[in-house]
C-alpha cells in the first residue's frame, strides 16, 4: 500500500558526545516513495537516517513496516533496509577489493555462513553494477577508481541488497551530471517497483525531484509534504534564511540562491 | 564474474603448494648429517629414523608454524586495519615466554611442580601462556568494540608480561640460555605429535577466519557499514580475537618466537593478487607456510652441521624485503 | 649320554639368561623418572660440561661419542662430536650418532623430544658439593665402574689439602666472589660459597640472599671485602667503578684475576672441585697476606 508508513519515527532524539543533535522527532515515511530530506548543515540529517537505519543509539522508536525495529534480528532487518553513509568516512582499506568483490559485500544480508555466492546473488550484483555503469570495472580494485567511479560502485553495492528500503545519505557526492541523472532514474524505477528510497540530499532541485520532502533544522522536522506542495517550498526557504527562491524551469523544481 | 580475477588467486594457491611440497622433499635431506642420510635410509634404521621421525616432521611442522603465523598476520592486520600489524601485537609473545620461564623455573623445584610440567610439558605451558595474555589483553580492553584500545591493552600486557619474564630469568640464571633458545626460534623440537597438534589447529582456524572473513571485508568499508549489512560485529571479532591467539599460540608453543612471517605473508600474497579477506587469508596462510619452511631450510643449511635459530633468518630476511619494498616505493616517486 | 647333557645344557641357558636378565637395571634421574636400561651404556652423549667431566673421572672417557659445545675437559673430549650449545642441542646430530644414553641438565629443552624418539635420557645435574658426591655415585650405578668411592675420596681429599695451604693468617677473611659485572655475586649458599667455606674463608654474601644474587654495587662497597675473585673480562673498569676505589681489596691490591680456563673450573661444580679449590687457595696465599 503506498500509503502506508514504510518507516516510523516515534519521538526519536539522539545525542552526539554530549549534545542533542535530534529532538523528539515524529515521523511518517510513506512505503513506495521516494522521500528528500533536506536542512541546512548540522540540521541533523544524517543522524537522523542513522537513527531510522538502527545505526545509532537513541531515544524513541522506530518502526519498520509496523515493526518495532529493536526487535527484529539484525540479519532480517538488513535484508529489508539498506544503508548508505556518506563516502570518505573510512573506507580506505576498501581500496585493495576488486569493485565486483565490493558490490558482493551487499548480499551479505542474505548469505548463509560459508556459503559460497549463490546464481541469486551473482545476477543482483550484475543487475546492480550494471544500473549504476559500473559492471565494466568489475575486475578493477576500488582504490584505481576516481570519486565518481568510487561513488557509483558504493552505490552499486547498497542496491545489491535489493532491499525493501533504502536510505541513502548524500548518494550523489562525486557523481557528474549525467550520472546524477541516472541515480535520479534509479531511485523513480525502484519506487515505481513499490520500493521506499530515503535520501539525504545537498543539491536542492534533485531533492525537489522526489516525492515527498523533509525538511530538518536544528535537529527538528520543520516540514514534511509533497515536492510540488508550495508550503513545502516556503518551508525550504525558510530554513535557509530566504537567501534561495525556488522557481519552476522546464517542467521541473529548481532552487536558485537570491 | 570475473574469472580473470580468480584465475589468478587460483593460480597463485596452486603455486604456493607446490612450491611448499617441493621444499617438504628437499627438506628430506637437509639436516647436520647431509644427503648420506637419505640415501642410506633404505638399509640403515637410524639413517632411517632421521630422515622420517626428525627431518619430515621437522620440515613439515615449519610449514604448519608458518600458515599459522601467516593466518594469523592476515586475521590481524585485517582486525586492526593496519599494514603493520604482525600476530603477537595482542601479548601473545611475551605470555608464551613467560609461561616457559616459569615451567622452566618450576621443574627444579618440587616433586609435585616438576610432575606438573613434565605433564603439561613446555609446548604446553607456552600455548597456555599466550592464551591467557590474550585473555588478560581482552579483559583490560574491556571487549573488542575499541581497536585503539585493544593495541594499547596488547602493548601493555606484553611490556609487563616481559618483565615479569625479566624478573624470572634474573632470579634463575641457569635458564636464561633455554628462554633464549625459545625466543630466538626454532624447529629443532618439532616432532609428528607437534605437527599434529598444528594441524589440527590450522585447519580449524582456517575454517573459522574463512566463515568469519566477511566482518573483515564489511569493516573495510567502515563500521556502520558493516553493522547495516546485519554482522554481529561484537561477537565476530571476539571470534577474530580468538581464532588469533589460538593459532599464534599453537605456533608460539611449538616453534618459539618467530618474527616477520606473520607480517610479511599477507603483505607477499597482496603484492600477487589483491582480493577478499577470506581468499588472503587462506593465501597467507600457505604463503607463511612456504615462507617458514625456506627459511628453516636455510637455517638448516647455511652452517650445517650446525644450525642457526631460525628467528634471526627470519628477521634479517624479512628486514631486507621490508627495505627493498621502501627503496622501490621511494624510486617510483614518494612513500605512500 | 645324550640323556646327561641334557640338564647341564638346560643349566648353561638358564644361567646365560640370568645373567643377561641381570644386565638390565633401572635407575631414578633426578626428574624422579625411571629410565631402564639394558645394559650399562656404551655410547653416551653428554650435554652438561660437568657430567661431561664426571664421566671420564669414572674412568668411562672412551664411552662418550658426544658432548656439548662448552665441554672442554678433560682434552681428549674436545676431538668428540659437538653437539650444539646451550641455546639448543642439535637433535638430529644426537640421533646420528646412535647413544644409548643422553645425560642432560634440568632446563634442558631437548628432554621431551629425545625420549619421543626413542632414547634413553637421564637428568643429572649437580649443583652443591653434596650434588658432585651423588652425581657421581648415580654415574657410576649407570655406567657399572664402582669406581665413584675412590674418585670422592680423591677429590675430597685434595680440597682439604688445598684448604690446609691456605695461612692461617689468612683464614677468616671476608671474600667477595664475582661472577660477571651486572654484578652477580656467589653467596655462601652457592657451589664456590661451599668451597670458599672449606678452605676457611668467609663471603660477604650470606646465604639469606641466595645462591646467585643480582646485587646492588653498594651493597659490596658497604661490606669492604678484604679480597676480591674475580674473572679477566669482568675486572676490566673494576677500579674505576664508583665507590669501588674505597674498597680495601682494591686499595690493597688484593683482586685475583681468573682467565677464561679458570673461570670454567672454578665456576663448574664437578669433579673438578679440588682443582678450583686449588686455585682459590692459590689467589689466597698470593694475595691474601
Amino acid at each position: 500500500m503506498s500509503l502506508a508508513a514504510a518507516i516510523e519515527a516515534r519521538q526519536v532524539s539522539a545525542t552526539l558526545g554530549t549534545t542533542e543533535v535530534l529532538h523528539g522527532i515524529d515521523l511518517a515515511l510513506a512505503s513506495a516513495r521516494w522521500t528528500s530530506i533536506v536542512g541546512p548543515n548540522g540540521a541533523g540529517k544524517s543522524t537522523l537516517l542513522k537513527a531510522l537505519a538502527g545505526l545509532l543509539a537513541h531515544r524513541g522508536e522506530v518502526r519498520l513496516f509496523g515493526e518495532a525495529e529493536g526487535g527484529i534480528p539484525a540479519r532480517i532487518r538488513a535484508q529489508r533496509l539498506s544503508w548508505l553513509g556518506q563516502s570518505g568516512t573510512g573506507e580506505a582499506s576498501a581500496d585493495d577489493l576488486m569493485v565486483y568483490d565490493v558490490a558482493m559485500l551487499g548480499r551479505l544480508p542474505h548469505q548463509r555462513w560459508l556459503a559460497a555466492p549463490s546464481a541469486a546473488d551473482r545476477e543482483a550484483v550484475e543487475r546492480a553494477l550494471r544500473s549504476t555503469q559500473a559492471w565494466d570495472w568489475r575486475d578493477r580494485p576500488l582504490g584505481q577508481l576516481s570519486g565518481g567511479e568510487r561513488q557509483r560502485v558504493l552505490l552499486a553495492r547498497a542496491l545489491a541488497v535489493e532491499a525493501q528500503v533504502l536510505l541513502m545519505d548524500e548518494p550523489l557526492a562525486n557523481l557528474d551530471p549525467p550520472h546524477q541523472a541516472d541515480w535520479m532514474q534509479t531511485a523513480r524505477a525502484l519506487v515505481a517497483e513499490g520500493r521506499t528510497v530515503v535520501s539525504v540530499l545537498h543539491e536542492l532541485p534533485m531533492a525537489l525531484a522526489a516525492d515527498e520532502m523533509v525538511v530538518m533544522d536544528k535537529g527538528r522536522v520543520v516540514h514534511h509534504g509533497g515536492c510540488d506542495d508550495p508550503a513545502t517550498h516556503t518551508a525550504l526557504e525558510q530554513v535557509f534564511d530566504h537567501r534561495i527562491r525556488v522557481h519552476r524551469v522546464a517542467e521541473q523544481w529548481i532552487a536558485l540562491p537570491k | 564474474m570475473h574469472t580473470a580475477h580468480l584465475r589468478r588467486v587460483v593460480l597463485l594457491g596452486a603455486a604456493l603448494l607446490v612450491l611448499g611440497a617441493a621444499l617438504l622433499l628437499f627438506g628430506l635431506g637437509i639436516g647436520s648429517t647431509g644427503f648420506e642420510s637419505l640415501l642410506a635410509a633404505r638399509h640403515d634404521p637410524v639413517a632411517l629414523q632421521i630422515v622420517w621421525d626428525i627431518r619430515l616432521p621437522r620440515t613439515l611442522g615449519a610449514w604448519l608454524a608458518g600458515a599459522l603465523l601467516g593466518l594469523a598476520g592476515a586475521v590481524a592486520q585485517g582486525l586492526f586495519r593496519n599494514p603493520l600489524a604482525d600476530p603477537y601485537l595482542l601479548g601473545s609473545a611475551s605470555g608464551a615466554s613467560l609461561g616457559v620461564a616459569v615451567a622452566l623455573m618450576l621443574f627444579g623445584g618440587s616433586a609435585a611442580s616438576t610432575q606438573w610440567v613434565m605433564r603439561l610439558g613446555l609446548t604446553g605451558a607456552a600455548f597456555v601462556g599466550a592464551v591467557l595474555a590474550v585473555l588478560l589483553t581482552l579483559t583490560l580492553a574491556r571487549g573488542v568494540q575499541q581497536t585503539l584500545r585493544l593495541l594499547l591493552a596488547g602493548v601493555i600486557v606484553g611490556v609487563v608480561l616481559g618483565a615479569a619474564k625479566d624478573l624470572i630469568t634474573i632470579a634463575s640464571a641457569d635458564i636464561l640460555q633455554a628462554i633464549q633458545g625459545f625466543i630466538l626460534g626454532s624447529t629443532g623440537l618439532v616432532g609428528w605429535s607437534a605437527c599434529a597438534v598444528m594441524g589440527a589447529v590450522c585447519a580449524v582456524c582456517l575454517l573459522a577466519a574463512w566463515a568469519l572473513a566477511p566482518v573483515l571485508d564489511g569493516l573495510a568499508l567502515g563500521e556502520a557499514t558493516a553493522r547495516s549489512l546485519g554482522l554481529p560485529l561484537g561477537a565476530m571479532r571476539a571470534a577474530l580475537v580468538v581464532v588469533l591467539a589460538l593459532a599464534t599460540g599453537a605456533a608460539v608453543a611449538q616453534t618459539g618466537l618467530i618474527a616477520f612471517v606473520g607480517l610479511a605473508a599477507p603483505h607477499l600474497v597482496r603484492s600477487v593478487v589483491k582480493t577478499t579477506h577470506a581468499r588472503l587469508i587462506v593465501l597467507a596462510a600457505l604463503m607463511g607456510g612456504l615462507l617458514l619452511m625456506a627459511a628453516d631450510l636455510l637455517a638448516r643449511w647455511l652452517i650445517a652441521p650446525q644450525e642457526l635459530p631460525v628467528g634471526v633468518l627470519t628477521a634479517v630476511l624479512g628486514g631486507s624485503y621490508l627495505l627493498w619494498l621502501m627503496h622501490r616505493r621511494s624510486a617510483r616517486g614518494g612513500l605512500s | 649320554m645324550k640323556m646327561s647333557r641334557f640338564p647341564s645344557l638346560l643349566a648353561a641357558i638358564g644361567l646365560s639368561l640370568c645373567a643377561l636378565a641381570a644386565h638390565a637395571f633401572d635407575v631414578v634421574d633426578e626428574r624422579g623418572i625411571t629410565v631402564s636400561l639394558p645394559q650399562p651404556p656404551q655410547r653416551i652423549v653428554s650435554l652438561l660440561p660437568s657430567l661431561t667431566e664426571s664421566v671420564c673421572a669414572l674412568g668411562a672417557c672412551e664411552r662418550l661419542v658426544g658432548v656439548d659445545n662448552y665441554s672442554n675437559s678433560p682434552a681428549a673430549v674436545r676431538a668428540l662430536p659437538q653437539l650444539g650449545g646451550g641455546l639448543e642441542p642439535n637433535v638430529e646430530a644426537i640421533v646420528a650418532l646412535r647413544p644409548d644414553a643422553v645425560l642432560l641438565a634440568k632446563s634442558s629443552r631437548v628432554t621431551q623430544r629425545l625420549e619421543a624418539l626413542g632414547l634413553k635420557v637421564l637428568v643429572l645435574e649437580p649443583k652443591s658439593h653434596a650434588d658432585v658426591q651423588r652425581v657421581l655415585d648415580k654415574l657410576d650405578q649407570v655406567l657399572g665402574t664402582h669406581e665413584a668411592p675412590r674418585v670422592w675420596r680423591v677429590i675430597d681429599a685434595s680440597v682439604s689439602a688445598a684448604a690446609q695451604s691456605v695461612p692461617a693468617s689468612v683464614r677468616g677473611k671476608r671474600v667477595y666472589f664475582e661472577i660477571n659485572s651486572t654484578p652477580y655475586a656467589a653467596g655462601e649458599s652457592s657451589f664456590i660459597g661451599e668451597t670458599l667455606a672449606r678452605l676457611g674463608m668467609k663471603n660477604i654474601v650470606p646465604a639469606r640472599l641466595g645462591p646467585f644474587p643480582k646485587l646492588n654495587p653498594e651493597y659490596v662497597v658497604r661490606a669492604n671485602p678484604d679480597l676480591i675473585m674475580i674473572s679477566v673480562r669482568s675486572a676490566q673498569g673494576l677500579e674505576q667503578r664508583p665507590g669501588w676505589g674505597g674498597i680495601r681489596a682494591v686499595r690493597e691490591g688484593r683482586v685475583c684475576r681468573f682467565d677464561a680456563l679458570q673461570s670454567d673450573v672454578l665456576v663448574r661444580p664437578g669433579p673438578r672441585m679440588d682443582e678450583a679449590a686449588r686455585l682459590m687457595a692459590q689467589c689466597l696465599v698470593d694475595k691474601g697476606k
